[in-house]
């Protein structure tokens, strides 16, 4: 199902008739997440696939398309992808994979690192392993050996096959712990935030000598005369390797390659988990920004010390050579000071850690291009004002860094830089984005004092409006709009902190921007002299209440205080929203 | 006490013909010896598998009355504590003379054509002729010494393979092969003097001198045999070589013992280092009748535009 929509090759809207029997039949299908590793669905009733050997087209960012060979899971040119699928099982299970040989000549897979046999049944004996001829088939069945990174690939010709393309994931997990990367416990990750960068290169020319291998005047598949002008990560060039998994622009290369965290926290202190495959022919310097990542194993082997402790290293460059897998660990850490008691260099926060130099004035630089993903601001989470001609992509001031190939003329397409073998990690702020309000406007009473400036921190700087003073019932009610929430934006979770001068029943609300009318969250809760914060739960359907066309990103939550016979103030102290950005 | 040889010049090729007339300087016991060996430095070609015959300098054995040159030299060995004398005859053509030094020990060169080192330290080296800028190298001029504890035979018996036992750095071995590794860019060869080296691109990559399929096999013994396998990369190009059906475990780098050693199944090995990695032979059958491929995953598996070929081999069992 993952690729269904490509595989149809048909607009995703026409897609829904054929694809709602399918659900029927096969329980909700999920959603293919936007960045991360995406596993293959197994065949139906246990650990086998079916891949099939085929020709195809990829795209590069220069507007090239290259014809590539690769493994497909499904028959036929429209489910045509590179790298080939990646394919998840558990250690211990019998896994076995057919083989469907659509190539002009004989072809196979190999299993570097598995270490139990490999029986082929099908096929005929060739060099390095069993073979599958042209239109026929072969199939390897395999116990899933030790768990890890692993890379599968053809074994024949290999100079060649691999060169155009067969090559693809294989992750054995360990059967006790699906969210460990090896049987201990040092490499435990987050499972939402586990990356696969698979690394390879491509020459044009000779991609070419093979597309027209048919014309009595092609010319010659000469592999020492090989020239890599592209360079790839999971089957892209920057800067397509960040675009979306199933990016409908990129039609036969499903996979992404950014890297997407947020700083650990208390209640989430797990590592992302990045597994790097070499498919390659070259050895590449693989270096990322931002932070140091750690390197817990190699080839599908846990690096480990005499006596069983962890021998992970941390790197700033490290060389992935071809054919190797590398296993890392990567975190971002927020607390604002470590075990010992010292803050750490990279916590940095407008109020309680300033940066201990002076910004820069931003007359006084010039942004290369139009667009940047800078946010304006050096501190995570905050947005600053661009310098006017300059437009920044950044949503609410997540931090981006590349991660590339150090070999810089790997870093470019066809020598056309940045390009190739790179990606971004962006580092979201910690639970997400945040927002504040940029506008309060006050639908019963009056102001008392401040404005939605201080309704950005919890800090004991108040907005305050003066309740009704006529009447059986005085009101305070107002709400405070936010501005420049992103479509699509997910999880909204709203925090409102606040008080009043006298206990009044509290209510808050969300503007349904579909139906003109506001949406409960929470209350009527008394709320009296002390700050009391309400959490309501996170809102389903958010789209509902980010609004669109000249209401574009607006978000407005209300908060209504009541009291019989007494007038009162109201105090806002913080109003705030965390959200997934797209 | 048993007799232990102390040092033997090993030919490598089965073109050289001089195996009668390998020298084996005895000593006996584990103490330190003073050993001399006779090498020449000559002439000579290597015929590829695509029948290609390509012009090489190398090291031979003796004083240049005898043998004829490949590619690469004999597999030198020694026992920790001897002190080595290279009596180096050159018979390169004019203007060239070859000279001896190693990687990662310290050679003095007496002036007279003799080249003198301390067996300093046990492990696996790279030894070479660095003259003309590397030139001297790139035309074959390097080979493998083998440093053994004291105590421990010569095994190397005329092949690049030996079945008895040893240690390195305390790690028990069954059985050991030393995988030189090497590139020849046949245009280089033919003009070595004026070749425009930044348009060096070699067509063809060899082991221990040669290219599949023409590479000898390893021979690893059966289930649970401890093959230790000492990779001298005398190349230009930091070299990938991996393995299907198992994997080694890397002990050694550079003749230095690793603290952490780890497994390997593609393992890189620097040009101009050394690498000792033990591959215990799995009871599951190898994924090829041949055997368990060990290959250049940098895919230089041709020769030429030929395929297969390069830096190819198999490990077999019995």
């Amino acid at each position: 199902m993952t690729h269904l929509l490509r595989r149809l090759g048909i607009p995703a809207a026409l897609a829904v008739a054929a694809l709602a029997p399918m659900d029927v039949a096969s329980g909700q299908a999920p959603a293919t997440p936007k960045t991360g590793m995406v596993c293959t669905p197994q065949n139906a009733g246990g650990s086998t696939y079916d891949l099939w050997a085929s020709g195809g087209y990829m795209q590069t960012p220069d507007g090239n398309s290259v014809y590539m060979w690769s493994y497909q899971d499904a028959a036929g040119d429209a489910s045509f992808q590179t790298p080939g699928p990646v394919l998840c099982v558990t250690e211990g299970q019998t896994v076995s994979i057919t083989l469907h040989n659509a190539l002009p000549e004989a072809s196979s897979i190999v299993f570097p690192g598995q270490d139990t046999e490999v029986a082929a049944t099908g096929g005929t004996p060739g060099l390095l392993t069993t073979e599958a001829a042209s239109n026929g088939t072969a199939t390897y069945t395999f116990v899933a050996g030790k768990p890890g990174t692993y890379l599968y690939e053809s074994g024949s010709d290999v100079s060649k096959q691999i060169e155009m393309g067969l090559y693809g994931a294989l992750i054995v997990r360990p059967s006790a712990h699906q969210s460990w990367a090896y049987n201990s416990s040092s490499t435990a990750f987050d499972p939402s935030r586990e990356y696969l960068l698979l690394l390879a290169e491509i020459d044009p020319d000779l991609h070419h000598a093979v597309e027209v291998a048919s014309n009595p005047n092609a010319p010659a598949y000469d592999f020492t005369a090989v020239h890599n002008r592209y360079f790839t990560i999971n089957g892209r060039s920057f800067p397509d390797t960040i675009q979306d998994n199933d990016s409908v622009l990129l039609p036969s290369q499903p996979y992404g390659s950014l890297v997407r965290i947020q700083p650990n926290t208390p209640g989430n202190t797990q590592p992302a988990l990045i597994r790097m495959i070499n498919a390659g022919v070259d050895n590449h310097p693989f270096h990322p920004h931002g932070n140091h990542t750690r390197e817990i194993a190699q080839d599908g082997r846990l690096l480990v010390a005499p006596g069983g402790a962890t021998a992970s290293t941390e790197h700033f460059a490290e060389t992935i050579g071809a054919g190797q897998t590398m296993d890392y660990l990567l975190r971002w850490d927020t607390q604002s000071t470590d075990s010992s008691g010292q803050p750490y260099n990279d916590y940095w926060d407008p109020n309680s850690n300033p940066l201990p130099v002076a910004q820069p004035n931003y007359r006084n630089l010039t942004f290369k291009d139009a667009h940047t993903w800078y946010s304006g601001n050096p501190y995570l989470g905050y947005k600053g004002t661009m310098p006017s001609g300059t437009s920044s992509l950044n949503i609410c001031g997540e931090w981006y860094f590349p991660l590339h190939s150090h070999a810089l003329n790997e870093f470019s397409n066809f020598d056309q830089g940045f390009g190739g073998m790179g990606t971004l990690l962006r580092v979201d702020p910690a639970g997400g984005c945040f927002a504040a309000a940029t506008a309060t406007k006050i639908l019963s009473g009056t102001l008392n004092a401040g404005s939605y400036a201080n309704l950005a921190i919890d800090d004991g700087k108040l907005y305050k409006v003066n309740s009704t003073t006529t009447g059986a019932t005085r009101v305070a009610d107002w709400y405070g709009q936010f501005g420049g929430l992103p479509a699509g934006a997910t999880n909204l979770a709203i925090t409102y902190k606040g008080s009043n001068s006298s206990s009044a029943s509290q209510t808050v609300y969300l503007w349904d921007w579909t139906t003109s009318s506001w949406t409960q969250l929470s209350g009527p809760t008394s709320v009296g002299t002390a700050d009391v914060t309400v959490t309501p739960s996170v809102i389903s359907l958010p789209a509902n209440y980010i609004g669109t066309g000249t209401k574009h990103g607006m978000v407005r939550i209300r908060v209504r205080n009541s009291k019989a016979s007494t007038s009162f103030v109201t105090r806002g102290n913080l109003m705030k929203i965390v959200y997934d950005a797209p | 006490m048993r007799a232990v040889a102390k040092m033997k010049i090993l030919a490598l090729l089965t073109a050289v013909a001089a195996v009668a007339a390998i020298a084996v300087v005895g000593a006996s016991g584990a103490s330190a010896a003073a050993v001399t060996v006779d090498l020449c430095a000559k002439a000579g070609s290597v015929t590829m598998p695509d029948s290609t015959v390509v012009d090489t300098w190398s090291f031979v054995p003796g004083d240049c009355t005898s043998g004829s040159a490949g590619a690469g030299g004999p597999v030198l060995e020694a026992n920790v504590g001897d002190v080595v004398t290279i009596n180096l005859t050159s018979d390169l053509p004019a203007g060239h003379t070859a000279s001896f030094e190693l990687a990662g020990l310290p050679v003095k060169d007496n002036g007279d054509g003799t080249f003198q080192f301390t067996a300093a330290r046990p492990g696996t080296f790279a030894y070479q002729s660095p003259g003309d800028s590397g030139r001297q190298q790139a035309m074959g001029l390097y080979g493998a010494l083998v440093i053994r504890p004291a105590g421990e035979g010569a095994g190397f018996a005329g092949s690049s393979c030996s079945s008895a036992p040893g240690a390195v750095y305390g790690a028990g071995f069954d059985r050991e092969c030393v995988m030189v590794l090497s590139a020849i860019d046949p245009a280089f060869n033919a003009d070595p003097d004026n070749f425009d080296m930044n348009g060096y691109l070699a067509k063809y990559w060899m082991i221990n001198g040669k290219s599949y399929p023409d590479t000898d096999s390893l021979a690893g013994g059966g289930d649970g045999s401890r093959l230790l396998i000492r990779y001298v990369n005398a190349g230009f190009d930091n070299t990938s070589m991996s393995l299907l059906g198992g994997d080694e475990l890397v002990i050694a780098r550079d003749a230095h013992p690793l603290t952490d050693t780890f497994m390997a199944v593609t393992e890189t090995i620097p040009a101009g280092a050394t690498e000792d990695a033990l591959f215990v032979v799995p009871a599951a059958a190898p994924p090829s009748a041949n055997g368990f491929p060990l290959f250049n995953r940098n895919l230089h598996v041709t020769n030429g535009a030929d395929s297969p070929g390069g830096m190819m081999t198999f490990i077999t069992k019995p």
